[in-house]
């Protein structure tokens, strides 16, 4: 039983990684918490529903959907993000915050409050690993989640965009001073960390039950995930989302679920209380 | 403003002998539930410069507080008491460790707090009947008095209500509030001038979740039954449109939005789904293009106003 916790976990794990990253990316480069990040998660589920209903197969909607993701992130960015930058803090802190009102609600509007299904062929593969079970959309999110991490240290460390990026992490005036077009990489941040939310929702649409409101529940985790993993941090989330899930697992197979939802806040109340700038120190920058 | 204040008073007052209908009297009482909550939330987030997204736990703690004494058989104003010392405590548990982080941690935190209150209304079952609620809670009674018709319910909100806002005016024209308001400008400075900042925060902080379980403590008594829906972000995206738009810090201009937006959306009469986008599109249309909410977008035309009369004059 051990060894399946183990997997489910860090099946969960690489899900809550997805997630935080891109929150925490976002936050590393601009300073911005996307209290919106949430909703692209929920979005990223109901575009690939919406695709698979519309007769797309789950390989082709699922692509589709991360893109249509992107789209809805670059027009929060529009609506919410780069109106605010520059504004004392609360200010984006509350734009966000309406635009995943806006969404969470719209959806509801459009798919109403009834949980769903995404059906998708490989949910029902069992692949059986000696003890261990798991279905092939499982090891999707994995697979997806190793391959999003890949992507995103090849464009950072790899690509002009990249080292863009990692300069406006360490300094936005220096970044205009030389020429650095700030707000486009800004734009292509918040686009990117709301895909690889979206991305997390498409791969673990057809694993969960998906509802309106599955953005709030992921925002939660995500939260202590970064605040944990010290915000701004990129490798302290994506191991902390990792540590996350595998903890919950193991919480909810040999305790309660009830524990299980609250382990990510208990540690995040620990964390605050004997280290408030998070396990990791303040090193942001992918 | 005065004679304004006095006004509004009057009209409070004989509100229920003009109202007619009951339903426009459950929104009378209502309009006070959100004047206690937007009044106390304005001092943590106006005059203190807290984002916080926890009031909606405290609330909701209030009301499960005075709920469970009530059903037992305790007097009003004793679970009224438990619930203000409930919110209280768990505002200073939530405040102290939030107050010493990052300004972005902060208002993670306090949402995560009211979502981590929801979670345990909603599974710990054995004290809170989790999403059943905890129906049947009795009328409230005072000085001997059963507080049984809407007009009555009224009148204890409305002075519930006046003396949250006589208590935040107080603390706001108090050494402390003016040591609240230099720390918001600057919490370096105030601290260079030996002001502690985050001991007049914490203090904020823990007088406004004292009056959201107040008002918790009420609206469990008015409509009878407490479940997790008190903990609803719902709550919390009316008193932000409350607060944003009547105009952080501003004592009278929040208390008038409290007012417009307890009534304006009971008679747009949309479904609760559209109320929310609506309620989402009002609010980000203030951040971004009225700031410092209509009471600031006021004073700044006055000032413009009175600005371009002394050139005409020179």
């Amino acid at each position: 039983m051990l060894e399946q916790h183990l997997v489910n976990g860090v099946i969960l794990g690489a899900g809550y990684a997805l997630i935080a990253v891109g929150l925490t990316l976002v936050y590393g480069i601009l300073e911005v918490v996307n209290f919106a990040h949430g909703e692209l998660y929920m979005v990223g589920a109901y575009a690939a529903l919406s695709l698979t209903l519309a007769g797309a197969p789950y390989g082709w909607a699922a692509p589709a959907a991360v893109l249509a993701v992107g789209a809805v992130g670059w027009v929060a960015y529009r609506c919410a993000i780069r109106p605010t930058l520059g504004r004392p803090y609360e200010a984006a802190i509350l734009a966000t915050l309406a635009v995943s009102i806006i969404v969470q609600n719209g959806a509801r509007l459009i798919w109403t409050a009834t949980p769903r299904e995404v059906p998708s062929p490989l949910a029902y593969q069992v692949v059986e690993i000696g003890t261990v079970a798991v279905t092939s959309q499982q090891l999707l999110v994995l697979g997806v989640a190793v391959a999003a991490f890949g992507g995103l240290h090849l464009l950072i460390f790899h690509t002009r965009m990249g080292r863009a990026v990692r300069a406006c992490a360490q300094s936005r005036d220096g970044c205009l001073m030389v020429g650095v077009d700030v707000r486009r990489v800004a734009a292509v941040t918040v686009v990117i960390g709301g895909a690889l939310a979206g991305l997390a929702g498409v791969a673990m649409a057809p694993v969960y039950n998906i509802s309106p409101t599955m953005g709030t529940g992921a925002v939660f985790k995500a939260f202590a995930v970064v605040i944990i993993g010290g915000m701004g941090n990129v490798l302290g989330a994506a191991a902390v989302g990792l540590a996350l899930g595998l903890l919950e697992s193991l919480v909810g197979g040999y305790f309660t679920l009830t524990a299980r939802d609250a382990v990510g806040f208990l540690g995040m109340i620990g964390v605050l209380l004997l280290r408030p700038q998070g396990l990791f120190a303040r090193r942001v920058r992918a | 403003m005065r004679w304004l204040a006095g006004l509004a008073l009057g009209a409070a007052v004989a509100a229920p002998f003009v109202l007619s209908s009951d339903y426009a009297l459950h929104l009378a009482v209502m309009a006070c539930v959100y004047l206690i909550l937007a009044s106390s939330l304005n001092l943590v987030m106006g005059h203190g410069g807290l984002l916080s997204l926890a009031h909606p736990a405290f609330f909701g703690a209030g009301a499960y507080a005075a709920a469970l004494l009530a059903i037992r058989g305790a007097p009003f104003l004793a679970g009224l008491a438990a619930a203000l010392a409930l919110a209280a405590a768990a505002g200073a548990a939530v405040g102290l460790p939030a107050l010493r982080l990052s300004r972005h941690a902060f208002v993670m935190v306090t949402l995560s707090v009211t979502l981590l209150f929801q979670i345990l209304a909603l599974n710990w079952t054995t004290v809170t009947r989790g999403p059943m609620g905890i129906p049947g809670i009795p009328l409230p009674a005072l000085l001997g008095v059963t507080i049984a018709t809407k007009t009555q319910f009224y009148y204890l909100m409305l002075a519930l209500a006046l003396a949250c806002i006589a208590s935040v005016v107080v603390v706001t024209r108090s050494p402390a509030g003016r040591a609240l308001m230099a720390v918001r400008e600057s919490d370096v400075l105030a601290a260079a001038l030996g002001i502690n900042p985050l001991r007049y925060r914490l203090q904020a902080f823990v007088i406004a979740a004292a009056w959201a379980g107040a008002a918790g403590a009420g609206y469990a008594h008015y409509i009878s039954i407490v479940d997790p829906s008190v903990f609803d972000f719902y709550w919390m995206e009316s008193l932000l449109v409350m607060v944003i738009l009547g105009g952080p810090g501003s004592v009278a201009g929040v208390a008038a939005a409290a007012v417009v937006f307890t009534a304006v959306p009971e008679w747009l009469r949309v479904s609760q789904d559209l109320r929310m986008v609506l309620y989402g599109a009002i609010l980000l249309a203030a951040i971004l293009f009225l700031p410092e909410g209509l009471s600031g977008w006021l004073a700044a035309r006055r000032t413009a106003r009175a600005l371009r009369a002394e050139q005409a004059r020179a």
